[in-house]
């Protein structure tokens, strides 16, 4: 029985098993309560929106950990300062027509955002690189609370307003196809998203920083002895993560009033997107943050146990640690030696 | 990958202790224009060759300055500074014999935790030996706070509000030494039944948040709405930073005629942005923790056609010189506004009220008394002397019977009318 059950085919079948379970019970919930397709569409739909920005974060854990092998816990951060940086640069008193001033404020903060990633590395993990894994995570999470706390010095406890990006105004424009609400703001979601795969597609494959990095992700001490230097590579990594990050929470920031601790909750359920991914693979990080996303967001609505939104994502990273810990997707093979 | 993921969940567990133990560690920027001139400095003492010094009297206060209740406990601390400046300016109380007393509010923060309060009036009662405590901007805290009040015997004003702080719930039994100076939300639910019935609506859903304000709304308001013949088809529970709101199609398949939001902002502002961008035609009514120029400013323009109860202090102006409360409205409004910078906060008023009683208090003990006695005796003057006192959530009527000393009538009814609050007087209706 065991050696039947060990089987990829028979791990295969309860797979398959298991999910069909799952759309049952969901079906079955959403008969009983009243719920139609435009329920279900309605909770994907925003879903797939929340999703994007845990497919960001996520994407920025994985960049981070495939290079150095650190889980960087202030990615959620990076999000949260993007977002309440665009919001601060908007509100100044600047002799420009709005639309101006609103690239102005998105340029700024990423690149403000990136420094404060640089700043991270530098200041925080290159002095401690010699030491082993665990260390520096906990350095993050001090990088994290250090930074929220700030955060909370520098902006104070109330909300501050990004303006929609469609007509520069605090509320959204939003369609209705079929009866559901879709806003503008996510379809410059959607869009930015897309836009950055391809971006991060071209990187990785077509220029010469990128192919070191990915060679550093490979193999960190072959990749030395090729002449790459592993140290501006973490930095690159960093960076890299942060201006993600920021985008994220800058074409997010119109959709919630950005507040100094929304970070927290973006790092952490990008942080189950990336476990999803194994660590390693970024389409894996973007499929994750998506399938998270939509996860909670039905969950949470079908079954009525709104409080325990959160609940849902943390109850997929255990179960994906637990079951599969490479990984979903893409993380089947771990050729990485780690220095 | 093993390894990774036993770390990444060691460490993940550790992350979600080390964020539920603590609070925020820093404390937010306090205003920076210096007091101003502050009304109402307590009367000047009858001309004495040489005024007598009596023994400084201390009260304790503490908001949740850090954490959760931030939104209240700014505001309050604001008003703190407000009256502490007032206080020096006129050298302190007088007492009925003259003699004068130094008056000094040792500030502190909660931290939005109830173990923090428990141990914070702890240190006021016992090494600070304050006279009376004004502590506790949310339900939970002031609770932890009570029960040290009542086994050190030390009289305690509440800014938070729900009346299981001065009324045990299961015994109807007073709490001997607490009282509290904001409107419950009983009251709110009371309004809240006038205003549906002459809507006509029959079905109700029902959204809050998922602390202890969101979730007392949410009882009081139910049970006054079922008792009234209302029902309750729809309940949802929502988190302050949430971004999106799974409860939305739920509330389109429920079928009701009215939404209830029991919350603070910004997460009151999110939820009715929401909920009003995927159903333009519902009604959105909410609880009295909405009634600052904030709420408005961050939900935009969905915010139209929100109605809520609240102080008429945030139109002091437009309040009739012959109201009672006029002078207290117009008194506080200006003293924060000057001192802040910012529109006036309601939830400053209830801090406003609950150090006004202290301070009145202070001004009949003679010198002399010990401590014990003194917090006796300003136990007893708040019980029995704060009738018909206008403050700014009410006029206040303290009894034995009643620690909190407001009906509904204390409110009114508001409809956020061009992005301000319009009073909606039930005429029209």
């Amino acid at each position: 029985m065991q050696r039947y059950l060990g089987t990829k085919s028979a791990k295969m079948a309860l797979t398959v098993a298991a999910a069909i379970l799952l759309v049952a019970i969901i079906a079955l919930l959403g008969y009983r309560n009243n719920y139609g397709p435009k329920a279900f569409a309605q909770w994907t739909m925003d879903g797939i929106r929340g999703g994007s920005i845990y497919a960001l974060v996520g994407l920025g854990f994985v960049i981070i950990h495939s290079v150095t092998g650190v889980i960087n816990f202030a990615q959620g951060e990076f999000v949260m300062l993007g977002a309440m940086l665009c919001a601060s640069i908007f509100e100044l008193d600047l002799p420009l027509p709005p639309a101006v001033k609103l690239v102005v404020a998105i340029v700024a903060s990423v690149i403000i955002v990136t420094l404060v990633g640089i700043l991270l590395e530098r200041g925080a993990i290159y002095p401690a690189r010699g030491a082993g894994v665990v260390t520096l995570i906990i350095i993050t999470i001090g990088a994290t609370i250090a930074i929220r706390a700030t955060a909370l010095i520098i902006w104070g406890t109330r909300a501050k307003i990004v303006p929609a990006f469609t007509n520069l105004h605090q509320n959204d424009l939003i369609f209705r196809p079929f009866g559901l609400t879709l806003g503008a703001q996510s379809l410059w979601i959607w869009g930015t998203v897309a836009l950055v795969l391809c971006a991060l597609l071209y990187f990785f494959e077509r220029t010469i920083m990128g192919k070191a990095l990915r060679a550093c992700a490979v193999n960190r001490r072959a990749a030395e002895l090729m002449g790459i230097n592993p140290s501006r590579m973490s930095l690159l990594s960093f960076a890299m993560a942060a201006a993600l990050g920021a985008i994220g929470g800058v074409v997010f920031g119109p959709v919630i009033r950005p507040q100094y601790d929304m970070g927290l909750v973006f790092g952490l359920k990008g942080f189950v997107a990336a476990i999803m991914a194994g660590m390693v693979s970024p389409l894996g990080a973007v499929l994750g943050g998506l399938i998270t996303g939509v996860a909670e967001n039905v969950g949470a609505g079908v079954t009525g146990l709104y409080g325990y939104k959160d609940l849902i994502a943390f109850v997929i990273l255990i179960l994906v640690l637990l079951l599969r810990p490479q990984g979903l997707i893409g993380g089947e093979e771990r050729g990485v030696e780690q220095s | 990958m093993k390894k990774i993921a036993l770390a990444a969940l060691t460490i993940f567990a550790l992350l979600a202790v080390t964020i539920s133990a603590c609070g925020t560690p820093a404390p937010p920027p306090t205003p920076t224009s210096p007091p101003a001139a502050a009304p109402t400095p307590v009367a000047e003492a009858t001309p004495i060759p040489e005024p007598v010094i009596g023994t400084t009297y201390k009260i304790g206060f503490a908001p949740a300055v850090t954490g959760g209740g931030s939104f209240l406990g700014v505001p309050e601390r604001n008003v703190a500074e407000i009256i502490q400046a007032s206080l020096d300016e006129a050298g302190g109380v007088t007492g009925p014999d003259g003699v004068i007393h130094e008056v000094e509010l040792i500030v502190g923060d909660t931290e939005s935790n109830p173990d923090v309060a428990a141990s914070l009036a702890r240190r006021y009662i016992d090494e600070d030996e304050v006279v009376a405590l004004v502590m506790g901007s949310l339900t939970p805290i002031s609770l932890a706070i009570s029960a040290v009040a009542m086994e050190a015997e030390v009289p305690y004003v509440s800014m938070a509000s729900a009346g299981v702080i001065v009324k045990n719930p299961d015994t109807g039994e007073v709490y001997h030494w607490v009282f509290k100076s904001p409107q419950g939300n009983l009251e709110v639910a009371q309004w809240q039944v006038e205003r549906l019935t002459a809507m006509g609506a029959e079905k109700v859903c029902y959204m809050y948040e998922n602390t202890g304000y969101g979730k007392d709304c949410f009882n009081n308001s139910s049970a006054q709405l079922t008792a009234a013949g209302f029902e309750n088809v729809f309940e949802g529970s929502f988190e302050r930073t949430d971004s999106e709101f799974p409860q939305v199609p739920g509330i389109e398949a429920a079928g009701c005629d009215v939404v209830i939001i029991g919350a603070i902002p910004p997460g009151a502002a999110n939820a009715h942005v929401a909920i009003r961008t995927a159903l333009p035609e519902l009604p959105i009514m909410h609880g009295h923790g909405v009634c600052v120029a904030d709420f408005i400013t961050v939900g935009g323009e969905p915010m139209e056609g929100a109605e809520m109860p609240c102080s008429a202090v945030i139109i002091a102006e437009d309040v009739p010189a012959d109201d009672p409360q006029k002078e207290v409205f117009m008194g506080f409004k200006s003293a924060y506004e000057e001192y802040t910078g910012e529109p006036v906060s309601t939830f400053g008023g209830h801090g406003w009220d609950a150090l006004y009683w202290v301070v009145e208090a202070l001004e009949t003990l003679p010198e002399g008394l010990s401590l014990a006695e003194q917090r006796s005796a300003i136990r007893d003057y708040i019980e029995t002397n704060i009738v018909d006192w206008p403050g700014t959530a009410g006029i206040f009527t303290l009894s034995p019977e009643d620690h909190a000393g407001l009906d509904y009538t204390s409110f009114t009814w508001f409809i956020v009318e061009d992005q301000k609050f319009v009073p909606f007087p039930q005429e029209d209706w």
